[in-house]
């Protein structure tokens, strides 16, 4: 999940990467930004906010489409990343740095819902799920557990004994945050593990390094579904939060755009 | 709450919504379209202009400058409503903004003129492209600041906005560069430089005809430094030397050859065309030498003291290889070489009789004219007829007009006449020294008679007839 979610964060960066050369360029070619009202300004409010649109509608209708064959739900999410970042940066730079009005309002608007996003989809990689996007039930991982030692039980058979009692040692060390701190600190568990498990393989014999590793995606596995199982209820409750106050920032917004399309529209197009 | 509605339609989207609709509707009742202003309008006030002294208040009232695209109006047509001095303006090429409208085409007063820039902000704002003339003053010598090498910008005189402008700032630029042509300038002519100077040193308001030199033609379009180069005060602008010369010696394509009167050929114009009168010269141009360049005979540019003799620059063309001298012009005229009127009475050979009609190479074979004999047997070799009787003096004998009728005058034993005779040619019929009487007297009759007294040779009458009367013995 982490792996796949990079990859429209990259893609994001490099849109908007390219965006920003292309619009110095033009900056340095006409030697001052393209105000909001002329034909480059225009046009990156409008596909700005075709992105935003996009963003703010389709992934929530693939999920609410029950009986929906194009595209995995969690395809929808990285395209509603990709939007949601590259949307909001073409309605930034559409308004020349004036922020004035139900204008400003909508880039204010548009920056919380931006930052809100990745806060909910911080939120929503903690909620465990299935390949397909559905939610994983208590008892499910549950299960995973057991066959993570199970695993991790046959892994070990036959290392030498200081490998069991370092494999004993991580796997009691786990945080002892809260739910609702070990779902929003779980970015700092994962550093925190990651450090550790560097520090104590470095102890070690080089020829183990191999068990090591292995040993170290079976503690860390079954570390993270405990955490998930633990904060499962509380990640659920800060998912609803977030809903709660993410959707009506989201109306808000493009209500505000939508009045300010319209006024561009009326006295404002084509400026003639 | 159906977990399939959209997030839109929840009940905290649809409060959220309503209360943003609310607020905004409240602020629009209230505050007018300021919600929808890009920024603050400016504040500068004015002279009222549509009931208002400056643009910030019209803030809120959008539809006093914006129309919706499908209106007839624009929102040029509202900036003129009430800046009705610019629609006047926009009438009269001579002003600035006449002048944009014929140079730029100028359709709409926002591409130089901005708003919502804040209250301080610029109303006007224009690029490299601005045609600076049409305020009246050019920049087409102010290109390059010889200070920075860099091209003017705007704001290097326009240091308040490019609204405004304060003569001070040529000075002090100008006074950089020349401080003590600068300081005597302006002690002469005041400082408002711009009273005077349209950016290509042309006086304005400066009447040049009203001077003793008005400016004419090529004179009219030149920069003033062109001939007061260098004046700072009215005293040498006034007594700049008024002649041709003074200025344009340096132009003289003749080299002092026609002297300092240049206007004696030449106009303010330009130097071509020239009206040089030839005629006055010493060698008016006539005939043909009126379609030949100046530099057919002028060559190099040397005029003065170019030589009128034909021959000095007909030499070439001497058919006659100078066997008639250099005075061309004794058979020539400037009309052509021909026809030539050669008076050959002058020579020591006057073409009489059927001489004169004669075409020249009947005598002049070979194109020779001089040297040869006038003795008739040069041309006239003697005739078989005279059996070499009478040497070469044909004119004892003969005239100019014909070869006959002959007028001889020597000895002659038998009378000449004889018979009536009139040629010589009626008894001499072959050659002279044989005769016959049987031109005339019937040989069978005379034969007959002379039988009756026994004589019988006939051929000799002369002797037995020496005066041809029938009783000589």
């Amino acid at each position: 999940m982490r792996r796949s979610g990079a990859n429209e964060l990259l893609l994001a960066l490099l849109a908007v990467l390219l965006i920003t050369i292309a619009y110095a360029a033009v900056v340095w070619w006409q030697g001052s930004l393209p105000a909001a009202s002329d034909w480059l300004g225009h046009s990156l409010g409008a596909i700005g906010l075709f992105l935003m649109l996009m963003t703010e509608t389709l992934y929530s209708l693939r999920k609410r489409s029950l009986s929906a064959r194009w595209g995995r739900p969690a395809t929808w999410l990285k395209f509603h990343i990709f939007t949601g970042i590259v949307g909001p940066y073409l309605a930034f730079l559409h308004t020349a740095w004036k922020f004035q009005g139900v204008a400003g309002a909508v880039l204010l608007l548009t920056g919380i819902v931006a930052l809100s996003g990745f806060i909910g989809r911080y939120i929503y990689t903690a909620v465990p799920r299935t390949i397909e996007g559905a939610v994983m039930e208590e008892d499910e991982l549950a299960r995973q557990i057991e066959a993570l030692e199970a695993e991790l039980n046959a892994g070990l058979s036959g290392q030498p004994q200081n490998l069991w009692a370092l494999a004993q040692w991580l796997g009691a060390k786990q945080s002892s945050s809260s739910e609702v701190g070990s779902v929003l600190g779980r970015a700092w568990n994962d550093w925190r593990e990651t450090f550790i498990w560097w520090r104590e393989k470095r102890r070690f014999n080089p020829a183990l390094r191999p068990a090591l590793n292995r040993l170290e995606g079976y503690i860390r596995r079954q570390q993270q579904l405990q955490r998930q199982r633990a904060s499962l209820a509380a990640a659920r409750r800060l998912l609803s939060l977030w809903h709660t106050i993410h959707v009506p920032l989201g109306v808000v917004l493009f209500l505000l755009a939508f009045v300010h399309v319209g006024a561009a529209l009326y006295f404002a197009t084509f400026l003639h | 709450m159906n977990a399939r509605r959209l997030g839109c339609l929840s009940g905290t989207g649809l409060i959220a919504g309503t209360v943003t609709l609310v607020i905004l509707g409240l602020g629009i009742w209230l505050g007018g379209g300021r919600w929808f202003s890009p920024g603050d309008l400016n504040a500068r006030s004015g002279a009222p202009l549509g009931g208002v002294t400056s643009h910030a208040e019209l803030a809120g009232n959008c539809s006093a400058c914006h129309v919706p695209f499908w209106s007839a109006d624009t929102m040029a047509g509202r900036c003129l409503s009430c800046h009705t001095d610019i629609q006047a303006q926009l009438q009269d090429p001579q002003s600035l903004h006449g002048g944009l409208g014929t140079q730029l085409a100028v359709s709409a007063c926002r591409d130089c003129h901005t708003e919502h820039l804040g209250s301080d902000g610029v109303l006007t704002r224009v690029g490299a492209d601005f045609p600076h003339e049409v305020t009246g003053f050019s920049l087409a010598a102010h290109q390059q600041n010889v200070e920075t090498g860099q091209a003017f910008a705007c704001q290097d005189c326009h240091l308040n906005g490019v609204q405004t402008f304060e003569g001070q700032v040529c000075a002090d630029c100008h006074m950089r560069l020349d401080a003590g042509y600068l300081q005597q300038h302006i002690q002469t002519f005041g400082n408002a430089c711009l009273e005077c100077h349209d950016g290509v040193d042309r006086f304005m308001a400066f009447d040049h005809q009203q001077t003793r030199f008005p400016l004419q033609g090529a004179h009219q379009v030149l920069g003033c430094d062109a001939c007061h180069l260098g004046m700072s005060t009215m005293a040498e602008l006034v007594n700049t030397p008024t002649t041709c010369y003074a200025c344009h010696a340096q132009d003289d394509a003749h080299q002092g050859q026609f002297g300092t009167d240049c206007a004696a050929c030449h106009t303010p114009q330009g130097w071509k065309p020239a009206s040089f009168d030839h005629n006055a010269t010493n060698f008016p141009l006539t005939g043909g030498h009126l379609g030949v360049q100046c530099s057919a005979c002028h060559v190099a540019g040397q005029y003065a003291g170019t030589p009128t003799t034909c021959y000095a620059c007909h030499a070439q063309d001497d058919a006659h290889q100078g066997q008639f001298g250099t005075d061309c012009a004794a058979c020539h005229t400037p009309q052509g070489w021909k026809p030539a009127s050669f008076d050959h009475n002058a020579t020591n050979f006057p073409l009489t009789g059927a001489h004169g009609t004669l075409p020249c190479v009947s005598c002049h074979a070979s194109g020779t004219f001089a040297g040869l004999s006038t003795a008739c047997a040069s041309c006239h070799a003697e005739p078989t007829y005279h059996q070499g009787l009478f040497g070469l003096e044909c004119a004892q004998c003969h005239t100019t007009n014909a070869w006959r009728p002959a007028s001889f005058n020597g000895a002659h034993t038998f009378p000449m006449g004889h018979g009536g005779a009139q040629t010589c040619s009626s008894c001499h019929t072959t050659t002279l020294s044989t005769y016959t009487c049987y031109t005339c007297h019937d040989p069978a009759k005379t034969q007959k008679e002379h039988n009756k007294e026994g004589i019988t040779d006939l051929s000799n009458c002369a002797r037995c007839h020496p005066t041809g009367q029938e009783g000589d013995d």
